[in-house]
């Protein structure tokens, strides 16, 4: 069974997820600000994370760059604000797998996600 | 007349001054009860997801001086960068810091120099270069040579482009929707409105992360949990009554929104001012009623920033002996201001009130802590009215504490049983001991001498250690006190 | 009654008021905790709820009867609101009509209680649809402020462009606070505004300050062509200062250069602000006929003309040289501000490094002395 962790300072978004997500047959990680992102990404393996570019702490982008620093390789998708032209494509060049743009739709991010599992 | 009949009359004085004192303070509360149950609707349904959203939100300039802040500085901007607002930038200024605090921007926010020149609108110390960030976050620093806070400021207010300004210290952790709720104020009245502050409260033993709160409780140590009693007092039994009748004296230094082309037109923070603060306040009152400006100075209770306050008695100490001369200073500076129609309910009603209750009262305190002891030892006193008054007095001091706190839940902060019971002790003991301290401090203070002169560092124990010219000045004086 | 009893009934008075205050202060702090946390679990459990019927359309799992005067519910559903798109959005929509959750807060907008109407206005701003118009318009008028903007922003969400009149028509009469907000659901509306705002300032401006200024602000930020003829009349007949400076913002920003020669004749009003901002707005306009306007404006007595004017010179065509020959020139105002909006604009970078590789002009020198010289 595929391990996920979602991260995102809005529990609406991470709730909606991890529901999806769980219905799914995934196992749900959540973390509701990018410093605790990174530390759960230490602490155990992921098959995927889900990081939202936007959250206090560290920023999803933030996240990915300590990962690797730490040499965790956990493939990461970004979410980005409508108009965040620029994170959607620095996410891609700082190693992200994909990025995702809010409000997202919810069959567009399952099939990504699977793409990628 | 004889000197016991003196010292008797001394004794009552002293009485009759501090139940005087404690009336126009419970007065204060029931009117900050009134403006915050007004209010209070207005901050719960939509306000700031609504502002979020709007073009028409005025773009506010952050300024955050730095002296020496190389281990706290790229958290505070990264903290701030993410402050819900539609549009605004960060402008950091760089006081002559001797460490790599200037080093620590350029790695984290990709800074370059740009040759643009400085306009100084208020003469500041040297600007040894500008520049500006090209990452995501919109930042500008200014590094110039020292010359303390009100200098950097001033500096800060220079190079901003938006026509408010926000100016904070680098340890302050603002709410997220702190600067949204404040300039909430000024969308609703953008004529009128040249100031507005925000509430300040103690975060000592709270956890936070990264520049976040994570979550408040009431310290354990007593010296900063008598703080959270007093700024509670302040912020929320007395600031919203002075707001409410348009004469708030002071907006505290560490967050204060000021309307850019006012404060270049009061020629900026004075610098080495010991309360530079309440100096910019009273300037704001002065210039726009002698200008016949159109001006409302406003406090907004639910725009929170959280800080440290000192944690032993010598920081403290410290930090009181300068408030207190910073007060000293403006009541010399602005006392002709009292009594004079022309300043409106600041002039008639709060300025007299903050000579009378706040610039005086450690001297009539001071009088009654010596005479009235002095005369019972020798026992020129009768004890009966004297006891019924001391505990009169410490009676209304304490309903002065609890219904701030009441009030104080208006919004809802450490609702655990162990804060509150905490918060209770401490209102009780307070009168005990903590009271006469700072009563000596300020007296202290007034006597002058060497120890008053200097700013004081503020020694930090909490989240990050690190030290600053500038100690964040809230309440300086909190006219809340017994 | 002597003094000393007067003393012991009023300290009798503080100890009970005291007690009181404790008692109040500890039971206040429980019950607020307690209705806090539930309030929080409520929601996170309709939060679940919710999402599954959003993430499945056949999802059967039930809401309960109650939940649409649950507040934990509507605010879990706005909060959804917020950040779903397509199907989802439909699902939730569906979930929304299912449960009688608008007729619900219809009836609640006319309740007794402010905080229930408020929660009710803003939830319907949010959530309402075509059956909440006619409730909607009529609350433009209420009595509370709050629950005017929520009725004008739903309408606004709602895309009812009926209600842009009814809006319009109420600008001058509302708080600022109200203005500003009927003003962003306008400029929501888009150019389906123009018109509306366009008649209201027509009709208003010569006699109303506050009104016609924001119609106008907010007409710069529609930002649609055809209000340029309009808010021309509007810069030739203005008696108020306000109104022109809104004005020329307005079609500065709005950039036609058929505004331009109308601007031109605002630059000699003897009002510096006018004069300020008129150089401005002809540089935003991007006016060539305006070199004359500009360069004079850069000799003005007031610093901000000098320094605006030198800032739109460097913007228009052709106002390079005039500002290289204003650094060269004899006034030493209108030096200083060529000077500090050539450096602006990255001229002295660009001069340095022209000297740099050999190949500077005598002005690019001129400049990069001048500067020294300053500095």
């Amino acid at each position: 069974m595929a391990r996920i962790l979602i991260a995102d300072d809005s529990e609406t978004i991470t709730t909606l997820l991890a529901t999806a997500l769980q219905s799914s047959g995934y196992e749900v990680e959540v973390a509701t600000d990018g410093n605790q992102a990174y530390q759960m990404g230490l602490e155990s393996e992921h098959d995927l994370a889900i990081l939202d570019q936007l959250m206090p702490g560290l920023l999803g982008l933030e996240v990915i760059d300590r990962w690797r620093e730490a040499g965790i390789e956990t493939p990461v998708i970004i979410l980005t604000g409508v108009d965040d032209e620029r994170t959607a494509v620095e996410s891609l060049d700082r190693g992200a797998v994909d990025f995702v743009r809010k409000p997202f739709r919810l069959p567009e991010l399952m099939a990504r996600i699977r793409q990628r599992i | 007349m004889t000197l016991r009949t003196a010292l008797q009359w001394v004794g009552y004085g002293v009485f009759a001054y501090f139940i005087l004192m404690q009336a126009y303070i419970l007065t204060l509360n029931m009117i900050s009860a009134w403006a915050l149950r007004r209010d209070h609707h207005l901050n719960r349904f939509g306000r700031v997801t609504e502002m979020l959203s709007s073009r028409t939100t005025p773009p506010v300039t952050i300024v955050i001086p730095a002296f020496n802040e190389e281990v706290g500085i790229v958290d505070a901007v990264r903290s701030m960068s993410l402050l819900k607002y539609p549009r605004f930038e960060i402008v950091v200024v760089n006081d002559g810091s001797k460490d790599g605090t200037l080093q620590a921007l350029i790695d984290a926010f990709r800074l370059e120099k740009v040759a643009l020149p400085y306009r100084p609108d208020i003469e500041t110390k040297p600007v040894r270069g500008l520049y500006r960030g090209r990452g995501a976050v919109d930042i500008t620093v200014i590094d110039k040579e020292n010359g303390g806070r009100a200098d950097a400021l001033n500096a800060g207010l220079n190079a901003a482009r938006y026509p408010y300004v926000l100016c904070t210290d680098a340890d302050v952790i603002f709410e997220g929707d702190a600067l949204m709720r404040a300039m909430a104020r000024v969308v609703e009245d953008r004529e009128r409105t040249v100031a507005v502050g925000g509430n300040i409260r103690p975060i000592n033993e709270s956890e936070v992360a990264l520049g976040h709160l994570i979550e408040a409780t009431v310290p354990r140590r007593l010296i900063p949990r008598m703080q959270v009693l007093e700024y509670v007092r302040t912020f929320l039994g007395v600031r919203p009554a002075w707001s409410a009748i348009n004469g708030l004296p002071l907006i505290s230094g560490a967050f204060g929104v000021w309307r850019r082309s006012i404060a270049v037109a009061v020629g900026g923070f004075t610098p080495g001012h010991f309360g530079e603060d309440m100096d910019m306040t009273m300037k704001f009152h002065r210039h726009c009623r002698a200008q016949g400006i159109p001006n409302r100075i406003m406090y907004e209770p639910t725009a929170v920033a959280w800080t440290e306050v000192p944690e032993t008695r010598r920081v403290l100490r410290r930090q009181r002996i300068r408030w207190h001369r910073g007060l000293i200073q403006v009541v010399r500076e602005f006392l002709p201001l009292a009594f004079r129609p022309r300043y409106g309910v600041l002039g008639m009603v709060t300025w007299p009130a903050i000579v009378a209750f706040e610039f005086l009262a450690p001297i009539v305190e001071f009088i009654g802590w010596i005479v009235i002891p002095v005369a019972w030892a020798i026992g020129w006193l009768a004890w009966e009215p004297f006891l019924w008054l001391l505990v009169l007095a410490f009676g209304m001091g304490l309903l002065n504490s609890l219904v701030s706190l009441l009030l104080d839940e208006a919004h809802g902060y450490f609702d655990s049983k162990r804060d509150t019971a905490r918060l209770l002790v401490m209102a009780a003991i307070e009168n005990l001991g903590f009271r006469q301290l700072t009563v000596w401090w300020r007296i202290r203070a007034m006597l002058g001498g060497e120890a008053t002169k200097t700013w004081g560092n503020m020694e930090r124990q909490g989240f990050a250690t690190k030290t600053a010219t500038a100690p964040p000045a809230p309440p300086a004086s909190s006219a809340s006190r017994p | 009654m002597s003094l000393l009893e007067l003393v012991q009934y009023a300290t009798l008075v503080v100890l009970v008021l005291d007690a009181v205050g404790v008692g109040t202060l500890i039971v206040l702090k429980a019950v607020n905790r307690r209705r806090r946390l539930a309030t929080e679990r409520r929601k996170r459990e309709y939060m679940r709820l919710i999402s599954r019927h959003v993430a499945f359309e056949y999802c059967t799992d039930p809401i309960p009867a109650d939940a649409a005067r649950d507040p934990a519910f509507i605010d879990a559903i706005i909060d959804f609101r917020n950040v779903l798109a397509g199907s989802e959005l439909a699902n939730l929509e569906r979930l929304i009509s299912r449960h009688g959750v608008v007729r619900r807060l219809i009836k609640d907008l006319s309740s007794p209680w402010k905080v229930k109407r408020l929660r009710a206005a803003m939830a319907l701003a949010e959530i309402g649809g075509d059956e909440t118009v006619d409730v909607l318009l009529a609350h433009l008028d209420d009595r509370e402020p709050e629950i005017r903007v929520q009725a004008a922003r739903g309408l606004g969400r709602i895309g009812w462009t009926p209600a842009i009149d009814e809006i319009v028509s109420r600008f001058g009469r509302v708080s600022p606070w109200v203005r500003a907000r009927f003003a962003d659901t306008l400029i929501g509306f888009g150019a389906d505004a123009t018109w509306p705002l366009v008649a209201y300032v027509m009709v208003n401006h010569r006699h109303e300050t506050a009104g016609p200024v924001a119609a106008i602000r907010t007409l710069a930020a529609i930002g649609d062509a055809q209000a340029v003829k309009p808010l021309m009349d509007v810069l030739e007949t203005a008696t108020d200062t306000e109104v022109t400076i809104a004005a020329l913002d307005a079609l500065g920003s709005l950039g036609h250069p058929m505004a331009a020669p109308v601007m031109r004749t605002a630059a000699t009003n003897p009002d510096w602000r006018i004069r300020a901002k008129v150089v401005t707005a002809l540089g935003q306009v991007g006016d060539v006929g305006a070199l004359e306007v500009l360069a004079t404006a850069l000799t003005d007595e007031s610093w901000w003309v000098r320094r605006n004017a030198a800032a739109a010179l460097g913007a228009v065509p052709g106002g390079l040289d005039r500002l290289y020959e204003a650094v060269a020139g004899d006034d030493r105002f209108a030096s200083d501000a060529a000077m500090e909006a050539l450096v602006d604009i990255g001229e002295l970078t660009a001069a340095r490094m022209r000297m740099e590789g050999g190949i500077a002009a005598p002005r690019d020198l001129a400049l990069i002395s001048h500067v020294e010289a300053h500095a």
